[in-house]
């Protein structure tokens, strides 16, 4: 079978623009890309970098862009991502540093930010020693789901909030932190869901779901991140230390829906940010105003049947959490 | 110059293992290793890590299996010692967060693994492995261990008779360092890269071997080497053998399950060495390349439960449904039993040189190592290792720098050296070929005569070779190149100790000496570095209350 692998190759050092680099095999029939890649290496062009481990699709070291979509090289077969005209595109992921060629900055991109997390077990110590914790199966299986994950960096890579600010951990260590929360041996939760409350964590997640769109271990990091969320509401830590707006904006949204039906927008960000920094927001307001999107005078109305919305508001407030 | 009490090469399961026990100590200990931990070979151990923690089993019925299994090749005291550790190394890892399967009272569960007489296997579905990697990892960032990734260790520095610190290899910028240690902890795997097709992790070339063994460490029992009689098509993927302890069925082309054969009892649950002979066997009179794995008769959706990650990798990776159609499989390379001979310290020999896990021998795993003990010996001996190594005295650093010039000056010779017509990785699939095809599951003498014959024409060839990637920067060649070299010590020590051992014992099967041969060879093979070739030599197993008897499953 022949196959052209077009790679990207980069040496930032050299100076220097990215290039494609066409390399055209004659590859076995079930080759995958990384067999691809490394007889590049072996046979046809020592230069190229790239990384590779376990060639089982367990360790998430050949993580890269395949025809444009995250994937382990190692667990993709040459034959179905070839197209009509035999290529195939090999690029190193989309927002990190690339180091040289396919090889990129997975430190700065996953590994700090997982460290950060505090990401090791915290127990309260009163299990024996001599002893496993008794803990019901049921209860860990939500901590296997999350340590299914290898690491690629893929759901990051889809995330709609890291383009705009990389600062942001991400859902690859928020699941990590989720990994901890969910775990019934961990006394630290309170703890955890304060550090991953602070800006730059769990509430800058716009819950668009492309982390669970890009996860090839069906983890659903969003959905994950949404469970710590929902966690650190039921638990009343609706905020990290640095971000009080967080839990108002909470408060806010909840009083205004339970009270008129509906959000009130203006409510919202009077009680989200307090008047002082309010005034901060009219370049925002005053855009907002010429595109028409702000109606004057704002004015808020219950919405009909508001009523019944408040009854489902107490009786979810009666409910034990 | 960095500087430690305790620098452990290799950050994979027992390497990580080792540090948090020289960490406990108080040592000063760092990491070093070509990759990251999180991307370390042990992460893909599926089924289990065994310990005795069911009722009904015990620390001596785990042995009794251990002894059976490694064909009385074991050291028996190395196997007590072992088992004895074993439950108390699980429960340490469910301390550390290991969320390990739990049976209907939230005790920990186990599964039966091939060999093992009792469900003994504590398992994390079927990801153990890679559990036991992240939890580790998690535990080095607790303690706050520094690890030095992506640096490939070229050389040992030994003064006096001692082992003082490592070259090593910065990929990065490709400058090379001199770390100094009071010991050094070996943890860089196996050596099943020798082979090709195999299971093991690119990384797995022996390099720990090699270095070890130039610098003086004997080797031993390295003609043992493991076939996993589960790959399945392409350059070398595996299938978990939980499959065959739920009950999957080896056949041959006549739908004959040919394990039953060799292992009236037991059959496909068999020791892998005896299922996968069984399976070469089929195959080469046979005239085939593979064999049938058929799940059809298993349920379904209980696959999915136990094994979710396996059944995943069979649609995708064997192209079949499992409810449909059979999986062609046939033996592949997976683990040495083989490596550094080391005491029950992990002490080599060199002093202050230790080794542990994939690297070493401790002599557990005899002719043939269940599924299952690998994970607990690289725990129990690994924390050993690191415990040893913390004891260690500071040495003297002197000649440090001329050793480090030295290899400077043996690398820039590698990378001025006009790169020629060889390629290193022409040379390594040339010889994994020929090691799968003359030193595989099944051997005679003439077979390894044209081994030996095929691995000195490679080394010469290795010599002409050169690199072409004149680069500092991530030269994937050159750590490629520095890796065929370990390789080819590899090869020649594992051809010179398959021809020494004159019988059939475990994975060691030789069609001219058919039988198990007890009076000679209740030995190990020791392997000793001579510039001319390896020097062969016999010591005796050590045998405290299993009597060898024949092996029958």
């Amino acid at each position: 079978m022949q196959a052209t692998f077009k790679v990207h190759r980069y040496d930032p050092e050299a100076g220097g623009k990215p290039t494609s680099q066409p390399y055209t095999l004659d590859l076995p029939d079930d080759a995958t890309i990384l067999d691809g890649l490394f007889k590049i290496r072996d046979e046809l062009d020592g230069t190229l970098a790239f990384r590779a481990s376990c060639n089982r699709g367990f360790c998430g070291e050949c993580t890269l862009r395949i025809n444009r979509g995250g994937r382990l090289a190692c667990m993709t077969r040459v034959a179905t991502a070839k197209n009509k005209d035999g290529e195939i595109t090999v690029e190193p992921a989309r927002f990190a540093r690339v180091l040289k060629d396919l090889v990129y900055d997975v430190d700065r991109q996953l590994w700090q930010k997982i460290k950060a997390v505090e990401p090791w077990l915290q127990p309260n110590g009163g299990v024996q020693p001599e002893h496993e914790h008794i803990v019901p199966d049921e209860q860990l299986r939500a901590v296997r789901n999350a340590m299914k994950c290898y690491y690629c960096g893929l759901c990051d890579d889809g995330c709609s909030v890291i383009p705009f600010d990389n600062t942001f951990l991400g859902p690859a260590a928020l699941t990590k932190a989720y990994r901890f929360i969910a775990d019934p041996r961990d006394h630290a939760q309170a703890h955890r869901l304060r550090l991953v409350g602070e800006p730059k964590g769990m509430w800058d997640c716009v819950h668009c779901y492309e982390a669970d769109e890009h996860c090839p271990r069906g983890i659903d990091p969003t959905a994950r991140i949404i469970d710590i969320r929902e966690k650190a509401v039921a638990m009343g830590i609706k905020s990290g230390a640095t971000n009080p707006q967080v839990a108002r904006h909470y408060d806010s949204f909840a009083a205004s829906v339970k009270k008129t039906g509906w959000l009130d927008e203006g409510r919202l960000a009077v009680e989200t940010w307090g008047m002082t920094r309010l005034f901060g927001l009219l370049p925002v307001a005053w855009r907002a105003l010429r595109r028409g999107k702000l109606p004057i005078p704002y004015l808020h109305r219950k919405r009909p049947g508001a009523e019944r919305i408040s009854e489902i508001f107490k009786k979810a407030e009666r409910r034990p959490s | 110059m960095p500087k430690h009490s305790v620098l452990i090469v290799g950050a994979g399961i027992s390497g990580m293992r080792a540090a948090l026990a020289a960490k406990e100590r108080g040592s000063d200990v760092a990491l070093i290793s070509k990759v990251h931990p999180l991307r370390t070979a042990g992460g893909t151990s599926q089924g289990g890590v065994n310990a005795a923690v069911r009722d009904g089993d015990s620390a001596e019925l785990h042995a009794t299996d251990t002894v059976r299994g490694g064909d009385y090749l074991a050291d028996q005291d190395a196997v007590a010692l072992l088992t004895g550790a074993a439950r108390r190394a699980v429960i340490t890892l469910d301390h550390w967060g290991v969320p390990f399967n739990r049976d209907a009272s939230g005790r920990l569960d186990a599964r039966g693994l091939s060999g093992a007489t009792r469900p003994r296997a504590c398992f994390v579905d079927d990801m153990t492995g890679h559990a036991v990697v992240q939890v580790l990892h998690e535990q080095v960032l607790k303690a706050a261990i520094p690890t030095y990734d992506e640096w490939m260790v070229t050389k040992l520095l030994v003064e006096d008779g001692a082992c003082v610190g490592v070259v090593a290899l910065e990929l990065a910028s490709g400058k090379l360092e001199a770390f100094t240690a009071n010991a050094v902890v070996l943890a860089t795997g196996g050596c099943a890269r020798v082979y090709e097709p195999t299971g093991a992790a690119y990384g797995v070339t022996g390099d720990g071997v090699a270095l070890a063994y130039r610098a003086g460490a004997p080797l031993t029992d390295m003609e043992m080497v493991q076939f996993h009689p589960l790959g399945i098509k392409g350059s070398g993927m595996i299938l978990t053998d939980a499959l065959l302890g739920l009950g999957a069925h080896l056949v041959n082309g006549s739908g004959e399950r040919f394990a039953l054969k060799h292992a009236p009892t037991l059959g496909e649950r068999a020791p892998r060495d005896v299922v996968a002979r069984a399976a070469e066997e089929e195959i080469v009179s046979g005239r085939v390349e593979f064999v049938a794995l058929d799940l059809r008769h298993l349920n379904g959706d209980d696959l999915k439960l136990k094994l979710p990650l396996t059944s995943n990798i069979i649609k995708t990776q064997a192209g079949v449904d499992p409810a449909k159609d059979t999986i062609p499989v046939r033996p592949v390379a997976h683990r040495t039993m083989g490596g550094i001979r080391v005491d029950s310290d992990g002490a080599t020999g060199v002093a202050g040189l230790y080794a542990t896990g994939g690297c070493a021998a401790t002599g557990v795993h005899g002719a043939s190592g269940l599924a299952g003990n690998w994970l607990t010996e690289a725990l129990v001996f690994g924390e050993r290792a690191g415990l040893a190594a913390a004891q260690q005295p500071a040495r003297s650093e002197k000649g440090i720098d001329a050793k480090l010039t030295e290899e400077r000056n043996r690398i820039a010779k590698i990378m001025d050296k006009p790169a020629g017509s060889e390629r290193a990785g022409v040379i390594r699939s040339e010889l994994g070929r020929a090691m799968r095809r003359h030193v595989g599951p099944v051997r005679d003498a003439s077979g390894l005569q044209e081994a030996a014959k095929k691995v000195s024409e490679l080394s010469a060839r290795y010599r002409q070779a050169g690199v072409t990637n004149k680069g500092q920067r991530y030269n994937y060649e050159l750590a490629a190149f520095l890796e065929v070299e370990s390789l080819l010590t590899v090869g020649e020590v594992t051809v010179a100790a398959a021809g020494f051992r004159e019988e059939s014992r475990g994975a060691h099967v030789r069609q001219d000496r058919p039988a198990r041969d007890d009076a000679k060879w209740l030995a190990h093979s020791v392997a000793s570095f001579r510039l001319d070739g390896p020097a062969m030599a016999a010591k005796p197993v050590v045998i405290t209350k299993w009597k060898p008897e024949g092996r029958r499953y």
